[in-house]
């Protein structure tokens, strides 16, 4: 385009007219074209997005921090998954582990004798003398003693005994059999003849310990006490109810 | 008197005819296109009516005014504020201005009375 200054001396005023005319006229298409392709797209935009083009801006913002946040969920819903795998893994195992702690325990407190538990054993019954001391006669001999009842016991438990019972008094790890006064004292508790000693265990091999030559039952039989013994094919023995006292005991490591 | 006019249709005629759409990142961008023109197409009349007119000064106008109201909307987009409104504003300005020099040029014309008077505004 040549230099129109110095031109516009030289130029008629119509040819001026037409320069201006034809520069006005390439604008205002210019202006009309863009003008019409943005109100169509405005258009389109109301039209398909039922909102006004000013606020897209905002809009497109809120899309992208929402599709963060989805992103952000999605991996968060991700991991949690696999946390939750995990869990259910180690919940799996811990079960399989707990039942057996959970077996253990109580095959443990069946053999320490505090849950109650039934099989078939002998029940032997002991009591005093019915016969009345004869003038003279120390009393003592015709009263069961409790070491009488205490090797009753242990000739169970020499014979494979489970678990034994006296008088419905468990006899486990910590029971001492002994007597104060006239009364035999077992777990701590008081005990009336007759004497009911209830064990768990094969009932012929108990049956054939308590006959023993020599053995507690004989010695007891030869001296008049009444001894009664009987086998049973199903007994039930209670557990032990008292408590362990563990004071001084410490574990070594 | 009617190349303008002729213009002006052609250009809505196209508008309407071609299928071309502005991406919608842009639309801002048009707009302040579209206000930048508007201004220089005023501009333009105003220089005419007071004879004083020139091309290159108009063109030019139009290209430098758009081109810095587009710099304007991409910084502002870059920095977060809307700095094209500074534009919209000034365009609008001198829309105005130019417009109301154009009301009292045509009328000047119209009255018959002195343009060195009308100039004064």
């Amino acid at each position: 385009m040549p230099d129109p200054r110095p031109g516009r001396t030289i130029l008629s005023a119509a040819a001026r007219a037409s320069r201006w005319q034809a520069g006005l006229a390439g604008l205002l298409a210019l202006v009309g074209f863009v003008v019409v392709l943005q109100v169509r797209r405005v258009w389109q935009v109301r039209r398909t997005l039922q909102i006004p083009p000013t606020e897209l801006e905002q809009l497109a913002l809120t899309l992208r921090d929402q599709e963060r946040r989805r992103a952000n969920l999605e991996a968060e819903i991700a991991a949690l998954r696999a946390r939750l795998q995990d869990y259910e893994k180690a919940a799996a195992e811990g079960r399989t582990a707990a039942a057996r702690l959970t077996r253990t325990l109580q095959d443990l407190r069946a053999r320490a004798g505090v849950t109650p538990v039934e099989g078939p054993g002998v029940v032997v019954e002991l009591d005093d003398n019915p016969r009345p001391p004869r003038p003279g006669e120390d009393p003592n001999k015709t009263i069961l003693h409790y070491s009488d009842l205490y090797a009753v016991v242990a000739d169970l438990w020499a014979a494979g005994a489970d678990a034994v019972a006296v008088n419905g008094e468990r006899v486990v790890s910590s029971t001492g059999i002994n007597c104060v006064g006239t009364t035999i004292l077992c777990n701590a508790k008081r005990l009336a003849p007759p004497y009911v000693v209830t064990a768990i265990g094969d009932p012929d091999v108990l049956l054939a310990a308590l006959r023993r030559p020599a053995g507690a039952v004989e010695m007891l039989v030869a001296f008049g006490f009444p001894v009664r013994i009987a086998k049973h094919a199903r007994l039930a023995v209670p557990g032990y109810r008292g408590i362990f006292r563990f004071e001084h005991v410490r574990v070594p490591q | 008197m009617w190349l303008p006019l002729l213009g002006l249709i052609v250009g809505i005629v196209l508008g309407f005819l071609v299928s071309v759409e502005i991406p919608l990142g842009y639309v801002k961008y048009t707009a302040i296109a579209i206000l930048a023109a508007i201004d220089t197409v005023l501009g333009g009349l105003r220089a005419q009516l007071e004879d004083r007119f020139d091309l290159p000064i108009f063109l030019s106008g139009f290209v430098v005014n758009a081109g810095f109201a587009a710099l304007l909307t991409a910084i502002g987009d870059l920095l977060g504020l809307d700095i094209y409104l500074g534009a919209v504003i000034a365009f609008s300005i001198r829309i105005f201005d130019n417009i109301g020099f154009i009301r009292r040029d045509v009328l000047a014309a119209y009255l018959r009375i002195g343009r060195s008077e009308a100039r004064r505004g």
